[in-house]
């Protein structure tokens, strides 16, 4: 644990650097951000700002040159099996879904329960079909996703991230691949299963109105801070998770 | 959904491709199923043939291969006889000769033996009798190769150009003998213009509490004997297995056998390799979302593995089947099946499987570990 730390986040980016030594790119400078549990934070800025990259870096998918990362306190740095960190602490969306396309929806879903918390092939579609279930995707849950609207595959990818109930939820441009109306449903869904389930969420947008309805918004440009504004008055849930 | 059912899924996701993978391993795979099978089978044949009349030691002549390119001299049986410990030996010419088909002509093992040779009480005669003394040009045939001839007792044969009689047609209990014939030894040598001569000695040795050590006491005697000249007469008396372990023209099926399995083993590697490295190089993506979503390397390298085995083991069943196939084709066939019997070895089957999904585990290696290296982001930014 370290103390520098504040106790209260959940995650926090503690000047993270990332350069990408293909195009000698300075993605992020000395970045500091943290999430708390139950917060909204909404990161936006122009293409190549460092986004996806610092989301990248909080789901250990990617390690800062620079800078280290904590999850409940601890730097991943230290963290054995940052396999085993990302399949139950974190639940991840993406822009493109990335649903296997021999699979089914409710097959979509059990995947990262292979890593999570040990259950029989009973329970992993029973907990898959309930998912499915609040994310309005039940009677879908056989077709494959090449049967599913693009709204609907979006809606099995967050049932997904669910999968092993991790208490914080990373999505890299939810929407935007998703019209309007779409969008709108999708982010109302996210919002409501955010408070519902109280976890952590952070969105990476370019949508304004998204990052109107977070609780917090970072704006990055050139990889650095441009911005860090509270939204929202109310605290975000600390007790939970 | 089972981590089983998921492999299935991405190994069935290409049908022809994998199908296509299927089928050029079943071929190597049924290949070397078939010869191995067909090796090993007549191996046990010629075992049993010694076993099944409780023959200890079979005697050729030292330094040849087998009882076919052997020649001993037909007086040594009675000096084997006169052995201590000795129950009784069976003096044997084995000729391959020719016999007529219709307007061709085909090699037929053929067998002489004198009338005191025990093996004739094994022979069970289906139809007329055995041969007896004073019988001239008078011949016993194999089921099987009385079906192969369309003969039956009262037809001629025609063996190197002498007419003989069918007298009998029997039943063995080895596939070569059943496709064979039969006749008196003082026949066959004049046949062959190898008076005098014999191919072999098969020696029954008494039953003791300490046999083993009779037959290895036998086997001495009978290596040191001497010829008229008093020198050694340049015998080898070997133990049934040994003897069936050392005939060439078994070494050489054998060898022949796993001469095919190693090149189809090589074809099967390339196969599989190339199948499967396509198959990563098209799932770069849905690999960095499975190392997203937690699935460590050593998950990724299974699935691979598992998949490439589940490949090459479909290849394998479908190899067995075939061989099992051709083998039975092959014994349709007058040339081949009084020599095989069509039944298939349970070992060549096992070593074909083990084979395939040894293939599969090499062919997955090497893609299983490029994939495994793949980290998350550079997968999922993969196009």
């Amino acid at each position: 644990m370290n103390e520098a730390i504040p106790s209260e986040y959940l995650m926090f980016a503690d000047s993270v650097c990332k350069r990408y030594p293909d195009g000698n790119v300075q993605a992020l400078h000395e970045v500091s951000v943290g999430i708390r549990p139950g917060e909204f934070l909404a990161i936006m800025g122009p293409s190549g700002s460092g986004k996806s990259t610092l989301l990248n870096l909080l789901g250990a998918l990617d390690r800062p040159d620079a800078g280290e990362v904590y999850f409940r306190g601890e730097p991943l740095s230290k963290c054995r099996n940052l396999d085993q960190f990302r399949a139950r602490q974190i639940g991840f969306v993406f822009q493109s879904f990335f649903l296997l396309p021999t699979l089914t929806a409710c097959e979509n879903v059990q995947i990262p329960m292979f890593e999570g918390p040990r259950l029989t092939d009973v329970q992993r579609v029973r907990r898959a079909e309930e998912l499915l279930e609040l994310v309005g995707m039940s009677h879908r849950r056989h077709h494959r996703p090449m049967q599913l609207s693009i709204g609907e595959r979006q809606r099995v990818a967050l049932a997904r991230a669910l999968a092993n109930d991790p208490p914080l939820l990373l999505a890299d441009e939810p929407t935007g691949n998703l019209d309007s109306q779409t969008a709108a449903d999708i982010m109302d869904l996210l919002v409501t299963l955010q408070r519902d389930r109280e976890m952590a969420m952070v969105i990476v947008t370019h949508s304004p109105e998204i990052g109107e309805r977070a609780d917090r918004l970072v704006r990055l440009r050139d990889g650095r801070i441009e911005e860090d504004r509270l939204l929202r008055l109310d605290e975000p849930v600390l007790a939970g998770r | 959904m089972r981590f089983s059912a998921f492999m299935v899924k991405n190994v069935v996701r290409r049908r022809t491709r994998a199908l296509l993978t299927s089928f050029g391993l079943a071929i190597s795979v049924g290949a070397m199923v078939a010869l191995l099978s067909v090796s090993d089978r007549f191996k046990a044949a010629t075992l049993e043939s010694f076993r099944g009349r409780g023959v200890d030691l079979v005697v050729i002549a030292a330094g040849t291969p087998d009882q076919l390119n052997s020649e001993l001299d037909e007086a040594l049986a009675e000096r084997i006889r006169a052995i201590p410990g000795v129950q009784a030996v069976g003096a044997g010419l084995i000729e391959l000769i020719e016999v007529q088909r219709g307007k061709n002509s085909s090699s037929v093992l053929v067998q002489g033996w004198p009338l005191d040779n025990p093996a004739f009480r094994a022979l069970k005669i289906l139809e007329g009798r055995t041969l007896q003394p004073g019988d001239v040009h008078k011949i016993l045939l194999g089921r099987t190769q009385a079906e192969n001839l369309g003969k039956k007792v009262g037809d001629t044969v025609i063996v190197q150009k002498v007419p003989f009689e069918v007298i009998g047609i029997y039943e063995s209990f080895t596939v070569y003998e059943n496709g064979g014939m039969v006749l008196l030894l003082h026949e066959l040598q004049e046949l062959s213009a190898r008076q005098g001569s014999v191919t072999g000695f098969s020696v029954v040795c008494d039953n003791v509490a300490n046999k083993e050590q009779l037959v290895q006491q036998v086997k001495a005697a009978i290596e040191a004997l001497p010829n008229a000249t008093k020198k050694r007469s340049g015998l080898s008396a070997m133990a049934t297995q040994d003897y069936v372990d050392s005939m060439a023209l078994l070494k050489v099926a054998t060898a022949m056998a796993w001469i095919v399995s190693a090149v189809a083993m090589i074809i099967g590697v390339i196969g599989v390799l190339n199948t499967m490295i396509m198959s990563i190089l098209e799932r770069v993506r849905e690999i960095g979302i499975l190392r997203a979503v937690g699935w460590p390397r050593r998950r990724i390298i299974s699935m691979v593995l598992g998949e490439s085995v589940l490949l090459s083991f479909s290849g394998a069943v479908l190899g067995v089947f075939g061989a099992i196939v051709v083998v039975k084709v092959l014994v349709l066939l007058p040339q081949v099946n009084g020599f095989i019997d069509g039944k298939m070895s349970l070992i060549a089957i096992a070593q074909g499987i083990g084979i395939t999904v040894l293939i599969g585990l090499i062919g997955g290696a090497y893609p299983a570990i490029r994939a495994a290296q793949l980290t998350p982001t550079e997968a999922l930014r993969h196009e």
